[in-house]
């Protein structure tokens, strides 16, 4: 992300101890450099220690003893006129960044780190955002592991694709390599390394679907768990893993990297390993509570805001709120107040940006510009407003930002195995999230916090921790990647926060109903199979069924759409034409068949050659993620052809075109299911969990049948199923005869009518019988 | 789902049996399970029953449900749904196993056995690796939680601690009022003593509204007729009464209002007697609103600067014409639904009656009525003297 370099950028210019006059020298003759190693400049390397050969060229790194250098030969290196790592002479830009790079917290404890990074095998490293121990971190251990030497990567993993592609960009600029050679990163659906990269970055979820095929994860000599203390499902288990892996490969070291706090958390669970702490560049922060508890927290926030704006000195606000529709409403509610403050009392501009995950790239970078100038030579200062979900919470720094808004809420996802409930919901945050959201006010200087609730709200109300993803998932897909890893004790698996067991329960039994995994807990074929896609089972089941419905294209592309966010846009202004324009790929019998329908419309448009960003503006779809889909196909394509399964189609013509990948999907998503309660009425019953639920709006069934499939339930303050598709009961009992054994179902409405159906089922089958016997 | 599981015709075993025998097996294996469970349970319903009874549920079902109900019954599955363990549903507990088999115990009644207890199959796999119900996951180092976590929906936009709070509060004063522990019983039967005394005085309300337009259209028949003579006596009278049943009933009747509004808008409001004046006054005060409203949108679709309050001497006639109001409607009188001139003065006389509890008032107006008219509001009925005779009495009871 570019703000990495703004961030650079800015502070290289804050720079002032520039005591190095050398370096600019040198850099100057780097201007001017030959492209190849200059034997006059070999004085520059104080030490000499250059003379090595390393393959092709001379680089410092030879005189280098695996596991046994030191930070002053590591800064040499740097300092030298060629790239250590290529051979190349260094850019401008490298001894730019460089310069910003020693000023950072890590570089003063770059020694102290080596030599513990020396002595143990597992290291719990604990430092602020803005540390830099993200960027730093894995380049001090890669001029101590010398992957040159060995073959061996070194992986560093984040919770956040966007982070690790960013992360990695930044990386490779201050190693002065080009992405995806000597740095590189590997997302799901997206890989971006080569044959010579040292330095991976990578979601940590990749890094586990990496390891079902590595399981001792030989290619890496040591792994960096960034960001740890976010807890994600993905570093949970990999943690996990790690810890077995390494009482298995002493040469495996393992860094685990966290924001401060429950640092001793993490080194008790691995072994009371060492912990290194680096001090974050911050200030302190003054934290205001309310004396009363808010009636409208929305309405709170807007006006402490403008209350910021009309009476405290400069400097940005960072407001956090929960999601999209919330953060557009304040920042609409903000600017619309602003105007009047400005033209009333004079106060000084504002503008207003939103953040959150589904904003487009370009419009998430408008937050880095700069606040606005004062309307008039010695007017009040302008002041921009970062109006964020807690994205800005840790894995984002906005340099500038003075005072932060903390209603207290976040959208959490949660999920219970009990209703099978998976969902986002808006909950109040945990007392460490308080104290991050606070901190943000420090970063350039002292700050003020806000928090919208009382002190005693704050101590009584708000929990410790923010509760560590896997006790909030489902974790079919979890259980599946664990079994094909090759844990067969997952009662045991020792995990930080091991979930509740009926979570594992239900996992299994999913599991065991899609026929991944049979009676005895073992992985099946077909199990076997569906974890090679990186998709959820339902899905990836879904998905290697298809060709049994002749259809496997079609679900191939719906999968694909299915796994990328909603491609349909509808912005506030343009509703009604939003919803008009998705009404020309409407399909009557399902969402699904919809999306297919956009998605062939897409690709039929790219194929005419039209100017595909403006035909989608047009339509309403949204460009970016109908190409993430095309990308995902592709990929998807390719693990479907590397194991044999088969590509095919319905021609369009006949008649059961749509009605095999209505069938199809079933194939996948038999658990999602639900029965009208009656004819008359909107409202379903889901199969087996008998939950109540509506249609979500937004479909584009017009004549739902009694019953339906369905892609997620959703709760807000209602229930919803999403994405739906008409179903005929008849087929949920031939695709899927283990589920709707009815045996298995609780007396109810939904039994009597499957009932009813299999009676049906059985007085056609008779007289069809009977009819052939004769 | 694996080909095998789909299509029973390929299905392994029975190579070449045809399908009908094959699904023939099906369902003999299927049956037996269902049937026992159905001998060994309940009486068995007789056609009549079940006929009685499937139309019944077909009743409940056909009826559309409000959406309170709906979110109501949501939340209440969800809720019954989150509250029970999975193992409670799939671990028979030593209790209800023996019951399952012998239903005599009849005292006891054995909660009904879940389909699905005889066996989960994740459970079964758990329990392979070593899991015991009731105990945690996890290598045992640190402390697993054996629940899942709750599920809490937050709706609307109240701050953090709002809800403790409120609740706090209310704890407080209900401590601030007193004795908890005595006042918990008098409470819950001062809960229900309130109740009944809000419902009483809500219908005492409706009474008295009834009864002051009862009082109304009899003061005005009486005043028609005085002015009219008896020529239309009979028939006003009967309209009276008629009037008077329905405005007994659903208390409001368009052809008596239209009626009256056409009398009673030259009054002014002071000469109407106190008990049902109150009637008019809001009555009035309703329709001047209306009226007023109505002359602004057709004044506004006109020109907006045109507003009934707003009229500027000062303005010649350019002034008038540049600001579009030298059409022939700006001379127009606005105060023609002058009607009730002292509408906004005050009135202590009103101000007093409706402070007096809804009985008193309602009292009043029956007396009124008696006095004047010689008419009962309990017995519906005009007597022919002060006596009343046959009338039993003042008060509703007494009518009972």
């Amino acid at each position: 992300m570019a703000s990495h370099d703004d961030k650079g950028v800015k502070r290289s210019n804050m720079d002032g101890n520039d005591q190095d006059s050398k370096r600019i020298k040198r850099a100057e003759n780097g201007d001017a450099a030959p492209e190849k190693y200059n034997p006059y400049l070999a004085h520059l390397n104080e030490d000499g220690n250059g003379n090595g050969t390393n393959g092709d060229f001379e680089s410092p790194l030879d005189a280098f003893e695996r596991h046994k250098t030191t930070a002053a030969q590591a800064a040499q290196a740097e300092d030298s006129e060629l790239n250590p790592w290529t051979g190349q002479p260094h850019s401008q830009r490298y001894f730019d960044i460089l310069k910003v790079r020693r000023d950072l917290p890590v570089h003063k404890q770059r020694q102290e780190f080596l030599d513990m990074y020396h002595n143990t095998q597992i290291l719990v490293f604990v430092g602020e955002t803005g540390s830099g121990k993200t960027t730093q971190i894995p380049q001090y251990v890669l001029y101590d592991e010398l992957p040159h030497t060995n073959g061996k990567l070194i992986a560093c993993t984040q919770p956040r694709r966007v982070a690790a592609m960013s992360v990695a960009q930044r990386v490779a600029n201050e190693l002065d390599v080009e992405l995806g050679q000597e740095v590189g990163y590997s997302i799901r659906f997206e890989n971006r390394t080569g044959p010579k990269t040292m330095l991976k970055y990578m979601t940590d979820g990749q890094l586990l679907r990496e390891s079902m095929h590595d399981h001792d994860m030989s290619r890496y000599s040591c792994i960096i768990l960034d960001e740890a203390h976010e807890r994600t499902l993905a570093t949970d288990i990999l943690m996990a893993l790690l810890k077995q892996i390494a009482a298995r490969r002493s040469d495996l070291k393992i860094i685990v990297m966290s924001a401060t706090l429950d640092a001793q958390k993490f080194q008790s669970y691995f072994y009371n390993a060492p912990l290194l702490a680096v001090p974050g560049r911050t200030h302190p922060v003054e934290i205001f509570y309310t004396p009363e508890p808010e009636r409208d927290y929305l309405e709170a926030a807007v006006r402490t805001v403008l209350q910021i704006h009309a009476t405290e000195p400069e400097g940005d606000i960072l407001l956090f709120l929960t999601g999209e529709e919330e953060i557009e409403d304040a920042c609409r509610r903000i600017s619309l107040e602003v105007d009047d403050m400005i033209r009333e009392s004079d106060a000084g501009p504002m503008k207003v940006y939103p953040l959150y995950g589904t904003l487009p790239p370009a419009h998430q970078q408008r937050i880095f510009e700069k606040a606005p100038e004062p309307l008039r030579k010695g007017g009040r200062p302008g002041r921009k407003v970062i109006v964020s979900t807690n994205i800005a919470e840790t894995s984002l720094t906005i340099d500038g930002i003075v005072y932060v808004v903390d209603p207290g809420f976040s959208k959490q996802k949660i999920y219970n195995p009990r209703s099978r409930v998976e969902s986002l919901l808006v909950s109040p945050i945990s007392k460490a999230s308080a104290q991050q959201r606070a901190g943000r006010a420090g970063r350039t200087r002292p700050g003020k916090c806000f928090r919208l609730y009382t002190e005693k709200a704050f101590k009584k109300e708000l929990i410790e921790q923010t509760y560590p993803e896997i006790l909030r998932s489902n974790l079919a897909n979890t259980v599946l990647e664990l079994k094909k890893l090759g844990v067969e004790d997952l009662v045991h698996f020792d995990l930080m926060d091991p979930p509740a067991p009926e979570t594992m329960m239900r996992a299994l039994e999913e599991l065991n109903y899609l026929a991944c995994l049979d009676d005895d807990g073992e992985l099946t074929r077909l199990g076997g199979l569906a974890s090679e896609f990186p998709l959820d089972p339902a899905l990836a089941v879904m998905l290697i069924s298809s060709p049994e419905f002749y259809c496997s294209n079609e679900i191939l592309s719906i999968v694909s759409l299915l796994s990328v966010p909603s491609i349909w846009v509808r912005p506030n202004n343009a509703r009604k034409r939003a919803d008009e324009m998705k009404m020309q790929f409407a399909h009557p019998d399902g969402d699904h068949l919809t999306l297919l329908n956009a998605y062939h419309a897409f690709k039929g448009a790219e194929t005419n050659g039209d100017d595909m960003k403006r035909w989608c503006h047009e339509h309403f779809l949204s460009y970016r993620h109908l190409s993430s889909a095309d990308n995902v196909r592709a990929q998807l394509k390719r693990i479907m052809e590397t194991h044999d399964i088969s590509l095919v189609s319905t021609p369009f013509q006949d008649k059961n075109y749509y009605t095999n990948i209505r069938r199809a999907l079933l194939a996948g998503f038999f658990m999602q299911v639900a029965m009208r309660e009656s004819s008359n009425s909107k409202v379903y019953k889901t199969v087996k969990d008998d939950q109540l639920v509506m249609i979500h709006p937004s479909t584009s069934v017009t004549s739902p049948y009694d019953w339906v499939v369905y892609n997620e339930f959703v709760l807000t303050t209602k229930q919803y199923v999403r994405t739906v598709t008409n179903i005929r009961p008849e087929w949920l009992l031939e695709i899927a005869p283990v589920y709707y054994d009815l045996d298995t179902f609780e007396k109810g409405e939904i039994k009597s009518a499957l009932t009813r159906i299999t009676d049906k089922v059985k007085r056609r089958q008779a007289i069809k019988g009977s009819g052939s016997a004769r | 789902m694996t080909s095998t599981t789909k299509d029973p015709s390929t299905s392994g075993a029975s190579p070449d049996s045809d399908s009908e025998d094959d699904y023939m097996k099906m369902t003999f294996a299927d049956e037996p399970s269902t049937t026992t469970s159905s001998k060994s349970g309940k009486p068995i319903e007789t056609s009549l029953q079940r006929r009685l009874r499937l139309q019944r549920e077909g009743e409940i079902r056909g009826r559309v449900k409000s959406k309170a109900e709906l979110a109501a019954e949501e939340e209440a599955r969800r809720e019954a749904a989150l509250s029970t363990s999975l193992f409670s549903k799939f671990v028979p507990s030593p209790s209800t196993a023996p019951s399952f088999t012998s239903p005599s115990s009849a005292t006891v009644p054995p909660p009904p056995p879940p389909p699905t207890a005889a066996k989960s199959k994740g459970l079964a796999m758990m329990a392979k690796m070593g899991f015991v119900p009731g105990n945690a996951l996890g290598a045992g180092a640190t402390e697993g939680r054996t629940e899942p976590i709750k599920i809490s929906i937050k709706d609307g936009r109240e701050g953090i601690g709002l809800e403790s709070d409120r609740k706090r509060k209310m704890r407080e004063a209900a401590e601030a009022a007193g004795e908890m522990a005595k006042k918990a019983r008098v409470d819950e039967e001062g809960y229900r003593e309130r109740l009944r005394r809000e419902r009483e005085e809500a219908r005492l309300e409706r009474q008295v509204l009834a009864a002051q337009k009862v009082a109304e259209g009899m003061d005005e028949d009486h005043e028609n007729e005085a002015r009219g003579g008896g020529g239309e006596k009979g028939s006003g009278e009967g309209e009276v009464q008629k009037s008077e049943e329905r405005d007994d009933t659903d208390g409001g009747n368009s052809q008596s209002r239209r009626r009256r509004t056409r009398t009673d808008s030259c009054r002014p409001l002071r000469s109407i007697p106190v008990v049902y004046r109150g009637l008019i006054r809001s009555r009035e005060e309703a329709r001047r609103e209306a009226m007023m409203r109505h002359d602004l949108e057709q004044s506004s679709t006109l020109s907006s600067t045109r507003l009934p309050t707003y009229v500027d001497d000062e303005l010649d006639m350019d002034d008038k014409h540049a600001l579009g109001k030298d059409t022939t409607t700006v001379h127009r009188p606005w105060n023609t639904y002058v009607m009730a001139e002292d509408l906004d003065e005050e009135d202590p006389e009103l101000d007093e009656f409706n402070t007096l509890s809804p009985d008193e008032r309602l009292r009043r107006l029956v007396q009124y009525m008696r006095n004047k008219h010689h008419y009962c509001f309990w017995c519906k009925a005009n007597y022919d003297d002060a006596e009343m005779d046959g009338c039993p009495g003042l008060t509703e009871e007494e009518h009972d």
